[in-house]
């Protein structure tokens, strides 16, 4: 089930929170609607912590998470690091990384099994997503840009690439991240993917903006509801060549 | 794609107010003032000004207008016969046309008023040619007023078309009058068309928009359409004309079966076959409207002949469009608007077959190629034995079941904001979800610097781990260390011991005074012996550590005793030492007398030279004493401490500078 919000007239949601299936972080906004939306879908089942990351909102594109763990830039605040570690389980490993790409969310792209990394990260970062994420690194590029991070966001069940990426790219990051994927396009036509989506195994923020097409094509992927991402090529392509042809 | 919207051209003023605006703006934009002892050449210039600036603004004036209104033959077919049919090309072309050429004379007439004004020879000529330059442009503009006028009225009206785009998916409604057209636009769309139980109810196109499969549908209902000769239809029929033949849209056929419209099935029939061309490789549906009235099959047998005859046709549209006739449903279809009966099977059939036909066209395009990964879902292959199973709590999947069952309802974060003052008022507290050990942690409040340190430098998770290792490790150190005391003790005798102890506590002494001397020494001045009041440094003391060292104290002592100055009368007493010794029996009252009786005049007289002083004689030293006192008598009247001595006691004394006088009233006492 895929929900369409905005943060404060931004449909660059992916850039104000990070969803995982252990965790949610929401930037800290001017009203509580934001929040609200993540809490009514998410509430009891994984906490929902409202924070900042090195005083700035744009939390999603500063960290990089799954279930297991959360990687933090090293402009991450000793008080920062102390309220996600007091509003985390303890099962979640939170950790500051040296590094000095420091927006991890753009350079780390990943779900509990496999990350897909930003090809100049430090060898030291690299052993620390293994370690601290629990997941297999791979150095990737998607459809030509080295921020991975941002142009896909996939889960346990599928993904969402830029639109770009050819077929072959396709197969060959889907066989090494072992999910389905789509090539596709989030906010009527944003092709950075992981600004305007925020999704995990159950459920799917994104954009206000995005198109009853785009949002059927999330759900499909993602397996959100009960239809299949094979739905996509067999009930929806007419209605998907007709839009992007 | 080029967007259609006829809504933001420039309102168009009429003559009269033209030439206002323009002059009014002359008036305001262009100095005013000219002087009779100008020279020539500056009146000429600001005549010529006048006259260019008003030019300018003429022309773009105009020109917004000629580029603002759309070009009938460069827009799209669709919006250039349909203004045709509204507005008459000719006579808008011509409007136009006018504009252009006033545009173009109030060019001229600029350019050569401007040169006779380089001639002009006085203020008046060059008045007088300003004020013909500007007459003439009005004039001009004047002459334009009825073209001006007619593009008003065109704008106004172009303001209020609906907003077709021509381009998009597109569904057709047309027939007769009163067969149920706008109903069902109604029915299918939010357009809330006007709908009555006569004929030409719609008189123009009107759009609406519906969904199906993820896509966004423009519904466009048409005027009715009568079965008469193309040059006899009016402009109301016209505008479906236009649409029909223009736009590439699926047209659904509305037959009025019942016959309640008016027209016979036959009259309709004979339309449907008189404007067929227009249908050409459109996917064609024809709708049997008000089966309320009359069902399908109670029509009577020529009349379903006729009817059957069009399906046949619209059928060919099919077989024309590539695809096969599958099935009858597809093209002749029955409902009723009234009771909602076969409205929606109508729009999804309409909607499917456009959908069909574009995705076909489409498909044959070469843009399909840059597209193609968008319709390709990547299925991984598998390159491990590796289980990559999704994490979905047990939560949710419950909430899931329970979701069909019953939602409950959450107090959301929003409630509480709502409740309590609203957004910027209310403020979440972010420890409130705090996963603690202990709830009453959860509000503690933790220092952030302490001492000037940053308390979370100093934070660790594994101390208790490291303190024991530590311990650990020193409690190693100190059996070793224990074992190396025990060996040094005994290499030590007991005068050893003293003699060390002796040792370190001098050096602590010395440490100790050295500090004392080292800090006072430099933070206070040398004390003159004399006001050395805890007698530090007397000559005792300095005996004492003579003989510590081991010399003999009493010479030095006595030396420095004899140095020291002493009282007075000791001293006076002692010059007396040597009389004292000659006569032995002067008494103490001899004394007295002597000290009491000494006078003034015993005292050395100021004139007596005193070796040393560098006079040569007494008369010298008087001539420089009376100097001395000369040169400093004026110093000392006015109180200075000497030559140097420039200081001003009060720079700017209040009784001169207070009062009530102000600045250059009077002289200043």
């Amino acid at each position: 089930m895929a929900t369409r919000l905005q943060f404060e007239n931004s449909c660059e949601i992916g850039v104000f929170s990070k969803l995982t299936n252990a965790y949610c972080l929401v930037a800290i906004g001017g009203s509580e609607n934001f929040y609200s939306v993540f809490e009514s879908e998410l509430a009891g089942v994984i906490p929902v912590v409202k924070t900042s990351i090195g005083g700035t909102r744009i939390i999603g594109r500063l960290c990089a998470g799954n279930k297991n763990g959360l990687l933090l830039p090293h402009t991450t605040t000793d008080q920062e690091l102390q309220h996600l570690r007091n509003s985390l389980p303890d099962q979640v490993v939170v950790q500051r990384v040296d590094e000095r790409l420091s927006a991890l969310g753009n350079c780390i792209a990943c779900n509990d099994h496999v990350a897909l990394t930003h090809t100049d990260l430090d060898r030291e970062t690299e052993e620390l997503i293994a370690d601290v994420l629990g997941v297999e690194v791979f150095r990737q590029t998607i459809a030509g840009n080295i921020l991975v991070g941002s142009y896909c966001a996939f889960s346990n069940r599928g993904g969402l690439v830029h639109p770009h990426t050819s077929i072959e790219d396709l197969d060959e990051l889907s066989t090494l991240l072992q999910v389905p994927l789509v090539a596709g396009t989030v906010n009527r036509g944003s092709e950075v993917v992981a600004a305007g989506l925020t999704v995990n195994d159950w459920t799917a923020f994104c954009g206000s903006d995005t198109t009853a097409t785009e949002l059927s094509v999330i759900e499909s992927v993602f397996k959100l509801r009960e239809s299949q991402p094979s739905s996509i090529v067999d009930e929806m392509r007419k209605s998907l060549i007709d839009t992007y042809v | 794609m080029v967007q259609y919207n006829f809504k933001k051209i420039t309102v168009v003023p009429n003559g009269k107010d033209f030439v206002d605006i323009i002059l009014s703006r002359t008036q305001r934009q262009t100095p005013t003032v000219v002087h009779k002892g100008y020279a020539i050449s500056r009146i000429r210039q600001f005549y010529m000004r006048k006259v260019k600036y008003t030019q300018t603004n003429f022309h773009e004036k105009l020109s917004t207008i000629i580029d603002e209104f759309p070009r009938l033959d460069d827009i799209h077919p669709f919006y250039g016969d349909l203004l045709h049919v509204l507005y008459n090309k000719d006579h808008y072309k011509l409007a136009l046309g006018q504009i252009n050429t006033a545009r173009n004379l109030i060019g001229k007439i600029a350019k050569d008023y401007v040169k006779l004004l380089k001639y002009a020879d006085s203020l008046y000529r060059c008045k007088t040619l300003k004020v013909a330059a500007l007459g003439r442009m009005c004039t001009v503009t004047k002459r334009i007023g009825p073209s001006l006028a007619y593009l008003e009225q065109i704008r106004q009206h172009m303001a209020r078309l609906p907003s077709i785009d021509p381009n998009t998916r597109t569904i057709l409604i047309c027939g007769y009058p009163n067969v149920g057209k706008s109903s069902f636009i109604n029915k299918i769309t939010r357009a809330d068309v006007d709908v009555q139980p006569y004929a030409f109810t719609t008189k123009s196109l009107f759009v609406g928009h519906t969904d199906y499969k993820y896509l966004r549908y423009q519904v466009i209902d048409t005027p009715g359409i009568l079965d008469r000769p193309f040059e006899d239809r009016n402009i109301i029929e016209m505008c479906s004309i236009t649409a029909l033949a223009h736009l590439r849209a699926a047209i659904l056929f509305f037959l009025d079966i019942s016959g309640s419209c008016g027209y016979s099935i036959a009259q309709q029939a004979a339309l449907f076959h008189s404007i067929k061309s227009l249908f050409m490789n459109k996917p064609l549906i024809v709708v049997c409207n008000k089966t309320d009235l009359l069902p399908l099959d109670k029509v009577s047998e020529e009349d379903m002949k006729l009817v059957m005859e069009m399906k046949a046709e619209a059928t060919k549209t099919v077989i024309g469009e590539g695809g096969e006739s599958t099935n009858d449903e597809e093209v002749l279809l029955a409902m009723s608007t009234l009771n909602e009966d076969g409205v929606i099977a109508v729009k999804n059939a309409a909607c499917e077959r456009l959908l069909d036909q574009r995705v076909e066209q489409k498909m044959k395009s070469k843009k399909i190629n840059d597209c193609l990964n968008r319709f390709h879902v990547a299925t991984p292959k598998p390159r491990d034995q590796k289980e990559r199973p999704p994490c979905i709590p047990q939560a949710v999947l419950e909430a899931k079941a329970k979701e069909a069952a019953e939602k409950e309802k959450r107090k959301l974060e929003r409630d509480n904001e709502n409740e309590n003052g609203g957004a910027g008022v209310y403020s979440a507290s972010l420890k409130k979800h705090y996963i603690l050990a202990d709830d009453e942690w959860k509000e503690d409040i933790m220092a952030e610097i302490l001492d000037g340190h940053n308390v979370y430098d100093f934070v660790d998770p594994d101390i208790l781990q490291r303190l024991e290792e530590l311990e650990r490790e020193e409690g190693l150190r100190q059996e070793q260390g224990e074992d190396e005391d025990l060996e040094m003790d005994e290499e030590l005798t007991p005068e050893q011991k003293e003699a060390l102890a002796a040792i370190r506590k001098k050096k602590s002494l010395l440490i100790k005074e050295h500090r004392i001397k080292k800090s006072t020494a430099e933070s206070r001045p040398i004390v003159p012996r004399k006001f050395n009041k805890d007698r530090n440094f007397t000559s005792d003391r300095m005996g004492r550590q003579l003989s510590s060292i081991g010399l003999d104290p009493t010479l030095a002592i006595n030396r420095a005793r004899s140095k020291s100055r002493g009282r007075k009368r000791e001293r006076s007493r002692d010059g007396d030492d040597g009389a004292m010794d000659v006569d032995g029996e002067h008494s103490n009252k001899k004394l007295r007398l002597r000290s009491t009786s000494r006078s003034r005049s015993m005292s050395r007289p100021p004139h007596e030279v005193v070796p040393g002083e560098g006079y040569k004689d007494s008369v010298q030293k008087m001539k420089a004493i009376k100097l001395a006192r000369n040169s400093s008598n004026k110093r000392n009247k006015s109180a200075r401490k000497g030559e140097g001595d420039r200081v001003i006691p009060n720079l700017k004394p209040k009784h001169l500078f207070s009062g009530k006088r102000g600045i250059g009233k009077t002289d200043r006492r």
